[in-house]
């Protein structure tokens, strides 16, 4: 069942190499659609009954080294599974006027939807390592030639962070699999639980350190305004949208999952590194000029809120992190996409040079409309997707850790503070004379911006239909993060 | 027969059909018609959601009607929107929905020649669908969910020009500031929901009579629900963004300053058991709304432009309101709120006709109207007279009931923000009506029809207010008019009036009229320098620690990996001077590092030798 979205996207990514590449595009949209569609009868067959991994499939590959090609999903993966092919096929139809080589380009992508989907999809410890680090070369590939002027300098220390990740959470699952003498990289193997404290400690923090370069977590971050500012807009919706989540999907897979009672241990720091993200990357944003940039900060500010709810690991709270990942996901590539339409046409990305989108003959009324909407959405604004997630995240959190809850609601209010300004300065205000003979942007490519706002309104407003499929997972997840506790509690006082 | 009532949920659905058919007539899809039909669609929805609020105001008249939508269950958490149509729920969606079809009627006159109608009507929409909901729901979390949509439609509306720079910094004033009140209210319904589990209104009542909480929980809690209804309602220190937003087209400032404001007014008194829980919190809502009524007053008279007196007139008011609602008076409060939505709404129609065709909106520049606008002038009269306290009329009833149960001290404050106003809507008429035609009011005709008609339909609804209420059996008796507390209004309002036509009426003083401290004028004038207040604190703070984050953030945190980078690459490139093909060279380091390595080795040996 598993397998297919991993198939389609390679063989499209074959299809589009050796086809024309004028068909390089509809070729990418019709494989990375028919993942798409794969994947939401994956819902039509999930079973909400079960919190447990479901459509498991195993086969043996290399017996030796313990590595096996195991798949199963979740509730926690299989949002983000339909995320990840959503964003590919909004990814292909991104602006793309003037783009060279694009058999390469779109070939990378389906190769980049294919690592996330394994690396989601993944129950072996070095088959998730694999996926982990092999979109990376796409990525890497993607930044360096279809990148902006800096793409170089953006590229390498992309690279060199991610790898980084990639080594430490490897060193995190070798020593995992060694101490507790598993018998393979199976994750259902490892009995991590039985160890000493400190050695779990030190192999969460690995894994923290690693997923939070990931994620990124302050001070991990810096990569990540360079690189999202200098790739190109399509590659920054994947980027921003889906591959950052394979951070918080791990720290609540390989974390979270595997060691519960460090987890409860760490838990006080871990919400607290959040809640600087989340202050950090707002209080940036604000000082930012370029808008591309901006967005860029706020990201590491939303994704400190899954932090922040992580650590809480109350039912609720770990709800609301998943959600806020594919809120999160799906607002953060409307405003990449738009940000791409608005560099695209102006020619700029300079606040102090945009002005007056807004004007409906010769600005980009709907574009600055949508701009406005996805603004608004990741400030929080009810009605859309972005609010029901923050408020689950935000009630579940309150309970276990108040004051970070209540800094992170008021750096909610930060968030509003410089979308207004991005919205003031590019939409409002008066048009330039001299500057504004912009080239029409016509349906063709703007509907993925209204697929993506048509979404985040209706999870907004029915977020029942996101959270149903996610509840029962985190419900199971959040009674193993609490069952060890009572257990060693019980021990500790006979 | 239920149906008009059980199907209420169906009124704020009607704006957002209107909203969403507006979409056709954004720029560049339909051309042919103009982009008027968008109007006209809206203003046919509003009717038909006020038809239905008719229908079912007489259902629900004397058997409330209670039922609960569910909106969101998770894990430990359900969510349900409680809806309460009760008579004064429904009467409140009267209320709205009527001065809203008004409203949308004087917008096709006011904004004749816009482009932009399917835009604004979509948001008036929008401003209806928050308002109608808000009106309609028993639940503290859909009554912050509705007050953060009004937020966000106040931000678009005042913005609705936003090619202008003052509209621009309008709009962002009045988005953030509201949003400071949002974000501490949803604090407290954050906070909230673990203590209470629930946060329907009534149950939370039920909750806080068993007297729950330690003095401090309750007064943090309180504040935090408190400070949410104190941004919304414009009161100090959050009233700056009132004013501002004054630079938003006039039939949205109708609506904002008549309803949009009072419906913080709204969700205080629902909340006001909770707040209850703490006297030091009641005490805090009534001084900030006494200090609010007085100040703002005063401010009102101070102002030279037209739709400020009345935005600092629209804080006054609910500063009473706060007052009423702290000191227990919940039902004079919602009284006062009606009366007060239909003066205020006449009044600033009649003065948004005078702005729309003499382009100046600074009162020191007209005058003289009277014989070229008499309708305006009569509209403006039974508004402002149904604004103060003067007998039979709207608000009279509503300063009685609130002033009958207030200690000394807070009459005083009552009767002193009484005269104040009647003081400023005196000096208002003076230099709009009368004294002698200015270069602005030369050709000063009345307005296009859809611009008459509803100031008429409103004339007629506020001269017909006292019988209303008599007949909704909402009054006392008429004898309560020469009870001494309404003497005491009726004297403040006349001393007030007397004063502001005395001084502002014709030619007989100069103008214009300095105190004899110029300081205290400009004070006043200036909105206390709340602004400047603002940007040396509140603004300076956020922008200077963005600043330095952001420094620290390129020179330290980014400094300190690019610094990793350069070290690897200059040694790299520094060593790779030592490739020299020379042996002596090779053999010269192969010692030193045997050496080395050796002492390193022998190290332990020499400590242990000694």
């Amino acid at each position: 069942m598993l397998t297919p979205l991993l198939v389609i996207p390679l063989l499209g990514a074959i299809a589009i190499a050796i086809l024309k590449p004028q068909f390089s595009r509809f070729l990418g949209g019709a494989f990375s659609l028919a993942s798409l569609v794969w994947s939401l009868y994956l819902f039509s067959q999930f079973d909400l009954s079960l919190g447990g991994l479901q459509f498991s499939e195993f086969h043996r590959w290399i017996d030796p080294v313990g590595l096996n090609y195991s798949l199963g999903v979740d509730g926690l993966s299989l949002p983000l599974l339909a995320l990840n092919s959503l964003l590919t096929l909004i990814a292909l139809y991104t602006n793309r006027s003037n783009l060279e080589r694009t058999r390469l380009h779109d070939s990378l992508i389906l190769l980049i939807n294919a690592g996330i989907a394994g690396a989601l999809m993944a129950q072996n410890l070095l088959l998730f390592i694999i996926f982990y680090e092999l979109e990376l070369i796409p990525f890497y590939l993607l930044i360096s030639i279809w990148g902006g002027e800096k793409r170089g300098y953006a590229a390498t220390k992309f690279l060199l962070y991610t790898a980084v990740s990639g080594l430490l959470v490897l060193a995190g699952f070798l020593g995992a699999t060694f101490l507790s003498q598993s018998p393979s990289f199976e994750f259902s193997d490892l009995q991590v639980q039985n160890l000493d404290l400190i050695p779990q400690l030190i192999l969460l923090t690995t894994l923290l350190i690693g997923f939070g370069i990931k994620i990124p977590l302050v001070p991990l971050h810096t990569w990540m305004p360079d690189t999202y500012v200098e790739a190109s807009p399509a590659t920054t919706v994947l980027l921003g949208g889906i591959f950052a989540k394979l951070g918080t999907y791990g720290l609540l897979r390989f974390g979270l999952q595997l060691f519960p009672t460090a987890w409860q241990t760490v838990a006080p720091g871990l919400a607290i590194i959040g809640t600087v993200s989340v202050i950090y990357g707002a209080v940036s944003a604000i000082a930012q000029r370029d808008i591309k940039r901006m967005v860029a900060y706020s990201s590491i500010g939303h994704m400190g809120y899954i932090l922040v709810a992580a650590a809480a690991g109350t039912e609720l709270s770990v709800l609301g992190a998943i959600a806020q990942m594919v809120a999160h996901g799906l607002i953060l590539a409307l405003l990449f996409f738009l940000v791409g339409i608005v560099e695209k046409t102006t020619g700029t990305r300079d606040l102090g040079v945009l002005n007056g989108l807004m004007n409906p003959v010769r600005g980009l009324p709907l574009t600055s409309s949508l701009l406005i909407l996805a603004g608004m959405a990741s400030a929080g604004i009810p009605g859309l997707v972005g609010f029901a997630a923050e408020f689950i995240v935000f009630q579940g959190s309150f309970a276990t850790f108040p004051i970070p809850t209540l800094l992170c609601i008021i750096s909610s209010g930060l968030t509003a503070v410089y979308f207004v300004i991005l919205i003031n300065r590019t939409c409002f205000g008066k048009l330039d004379n001299d500057r504004a003979y912009y080239t029409r942007i016509g349906f063709s490519q703007q509907w993925p911006a209204l697929v993506l706002t048509a979404i985040i309104l209706y999870f907004g407003v029915q977020p029942n239909a996101l959270l149903h499929w996610i509840e029962p997972t985190t419900n199971s997840l959040v009674v193993e993060l609490h069952q060890p506790a009572i257990a060693q509690i019980a021990t500790t006082n006979p | 027969m239920n149906t008009f009532s059980q199907s209420i949920w169906l009124i704020p659905c009607y704006a957002l059909i209107g909203a969403v058919l507006t979409i056709p007539w954004s720029p560049g899809l339909i051309r042919r018609t103009g982009p008027r039909p968008a109007g006209y669609i809206n203003l046919l929805m509003t009717l038909a959601a006020f038809t239905h609020s008719l229908f079912a105001l007489r259902e629900v008249w004397s058997t409330p009607v209670q039922f609960s939508i569910n909106w969101l269950h998770a894990a430990n958490l359900d969510i349900a929107f409680d809806v309460l149509a009760s008579a004064t729920t429904v009467g409140a969606l009267v209320v709205i929905l009527g001065l809203n079809a008004l409203t949308q009627i004087y917008a096709i006159a006011y904004l004749e020649m816009d482009w932009g109608w399917a835009r604004f009507y979509a948001l008036l929409a929008l401003f209806e669908a928050g308002m109608t909901s808000l009106a309609l729901t028993n639940s503290l979390f859909f009554s912050y969910v509705m007050l953060e949509i009004l937020t966000l439609g106040t931000y678009l509306l005042i913005g609705f020009w936003f090619n202008q720079s003052l509209v621009v910094t309008g709009a962002r004033d009045g988005f953030l500031t509201k949003r400071v009140g949002d974000l501490v209210l949803l604090m407290g319904v954050v906070a909230l929901y673990p203590l209470a589990g629930t946060w329907n209104f009534d149950e939370l009542t039920a909750w806080a009579h068993t007297n729950p909480l330690d003095p401090t929980a309750a007064t943090l809690l309180g504040f935090a629900l408190l400070i949410g209804p104190i941004g919304k309602c414009a009161q100090i220190p959050l009233q700056l963004w009132l004013d501002e937003a004054m630079e938003g087209p006039m039939p949205a400032t109708v609506l904002r300053n008549a309803v949009v404001v009072s419906m913080g007014a709204w969700v205080l008194i629902k909340m006001q058991p909770i707040l209850n829980l703490s006297p030091t919190v009641v005490t805090a809502e009534i001084f900030v709304g006494a200090f609010t009524a007085v100040t703002c007053a005063a401010i009102a008279l101070a102002q030279v432009d037209i739709k400020r007196v009345f935005s600092y007139a629209t804080s006054s008011y609910l500063g009473v309101v706060f007052v009423a609602v702290g000191t227990g008076q919940g039902d004079a409060a919602l009284m006062l709120l009606f009366t007060y939505a239909i003066a205020m709404a006449l009044i600033l129609m009649s003065v948004g006709g005078i702005i729309l065709n003499n382009i100046s909106q600074d009162i020191t520049q007209l005058g003289g109207l009277w014989s070229r606008r008499p309708i305006s002038g009569i509209c403006y009269v039974v508004g402002a007279l149904s604004l103060v306290a003067v007998p039979p009329l709207g608000c009279f009833w509503g300063w009685l009931a609130i002033a009958d149960g207030l200690s000394p001290l807070l009459l005083t404050i009552i009767l002193l923000v009484n005269g104040l106003t009647a003081c400023s809507l005196a000096r208002v008429f003076g230099q709009l009506f009368t004294g002698s035609v200015t270069d602005w009011t030369r050709r000063s005709p009345e307005g296009l029809w859809a611009l008459v008609l509803p100031m008429m339909i409103l004339l007629g609804v506020a001269l017909h207010l006292p019988q209303l209420l008599t007949a909704l059996g909402l009054l006392p008796s008429w004898s309560a008019i020469a009870s001494p507390t309404s003497l005491l209004l009726l004297t403040s309002t006349a001393v007030g009036a007397g004063v502001g036509l005395w001084l502002y009426g014709g030619e007989r003083v100069a103008k214009p009229i300095r105190l004899p401290v110029p300081a205290v004028q400009d004070f006043f004038a200036y909105d206390l320098y709340t602004a400047q207040l603002y940007k040396v604190t509140v603004i300076a703070a956020v922008g200077l620690a963005a600043k330095v984050v952001d420094w620290c953030d390129r020179i330290l945190v980014d400094g300190a990996v690019n610094l990793v980078g350069l070290v690897t690459l200059a040694s790299g490139q520094g060593l790779k001077y030592n490739t020299t093909g020379q042996v002596q060279f090779y053999a010269l380091s192969i010692l030193l590092g045997t050496i080395l390595f050796g002492a390193i080795l022998a190290f332990p040996l020499i400590q242990a030798l000694q």
